[in-house]
């Protein structure tokens, strides 16, 4: 009971569901901002979630603030995976998207990172949570975004020898000739 | 005057061809590759209300040198083909392939870049069984095709 006063003391909000009273949905992006100053961020639009949008160059004492700061606290990393915006109207093609939540007080955030598609590069969050692994595994095999500093950066799902990434939205629905002309 | 009416009733003459494909037909040993719904269609094709101890095909072995019916049961992407290729390659001759349901056969309705569409592009297919997923009765049907084709075939 303690620390919810304290919260609260602070501007961020009790415990509680994403939506319902107490959850205070501005409180996250607020300590955010607090810290990194108002340019490095901007809100998103995620349903349900709080959503904030952020500079790739900063990313990982950006993450290590979200899950080390006592009044965030986002220590479980739920998802990471990708948007390929080609057919929308943003000036950056990729998103990377990080679903983060905390046990501790019950909270779920979203991270979006702005990847271009001249330069589909990204720091790995492995070094902050290490079940990001896999799930960028996958945002590699699926959209061709490169994760630095990943320790163990192969396809996952699709065949090692497999050249294309079969999300991007310009990529057909039945593939390269891949199903037919593949070699064993 | 032939043998048989010396012999009388106490033994039967046949041909090795029909006598063995008899035997192998009553007991054929298959090798599941289930890999979606289609296998658990196969599995209760397998269990007590179907029973397929009645065809003396219930001896499932998941080694494919102990097996002479493989049945592909499931989609197979291009990067299991290769997989279902070495199993194939390990069975000893002689050996039949059942492939089940739609996926298995066509690719059914994953029309996509990673599916094969349809194992017959690198396996040699005996009976294809429709469906998505088949009935047990389905594969019931397919296993009497393959009886009857390894009751006519070769015994060499």
């Amino acid at each position: 009971m303690e620390n919810q006063e304290e919260h609260q003391a602070e501007g961020v909000g009790r415990p509680g569901r994403p939506g319902r009273p107490g959850s205070n949905p501005e409180a996250v992006t607020a300590r955010i901002r607090a810290r990194f100053g108002d340019a490095s961020v901007r809100d998103g639009n995620a349903v349900g979630c709080e959503s904030v949008i952020a500079e790739r160059d900063a990313l990982l004492p950006f993450m290590t603030f979200l899950r080390d700061d006592p009044e965030l606290t986002f220590d479980y990393l739920a998802d990471v995976t990708a948007v390929d915006r080609l057919k929308l109207d943003e000036a950056v093609r990729f998103a990377v998207v990080y679903q983060l939540y905390s046990y501790k007080h019950n909270r779920r955030f979203s991270v979006s990172i702005p990847v271009p598609e001249a330069d589909p590069r990204i720091q790995s969050v492995v070094s902050v949570w290490p079940g990001a692994n896999w799930l960028e595994r996958e945002v590699y095999d699926m959209y061709g975004i490169v994760f630095e500093g990943h320790p163990d950066l192969r396809r996952i799902l699709m065949p090692d020898d497999f050249g294309s990434y079969p999300l991007r939205k310009d990529y057909p629905l039945h593939g390269k000739g891949e199903r037919d002309n593949f070699v064993f | 005057m032939g043998l048989e009416d010396q012999l009388q009733e106490n033994v039967m003459t046949t041909k090795v061809d029909a006598m063995v494909g008899w035997a192998r037909k009553n007991s054929l040993w298959p090798m599941p590759f289930g890999t979606a719904c289609c296998a658990i269609e196969l599995m209760a094709t397998l269990a007590s209300r179907f029973d397929l101890a009645r065809f003396g095909a219930e001896a499932i072995r998941f080694s494919p040198r102990q097996s002479d019916l493989l049945v592909v049961s499931g989609r197979v992407s291009i990067k299991m083909m290769p997989v279902l290729k070495k199993i194939y390659d390990q069975m000893p001759e002689p050996k039949w392939v059942i492939s089940m349901g739609a996926c298995a056969s066509s690719g059914g309705v994953f029309n996509t870049y990673t599916l094969v569409q349809g194992v017959d592009q690198y396996i040699p297919v005996d009976v294809y069984i429709p469906g998505c997923p088949p009935r047990p009765e389905n594969v019931i049907q397919a296993l009497m095709k393959i009886q009857e084709k390894v009751a006519q075939a070769k015994a060499n």
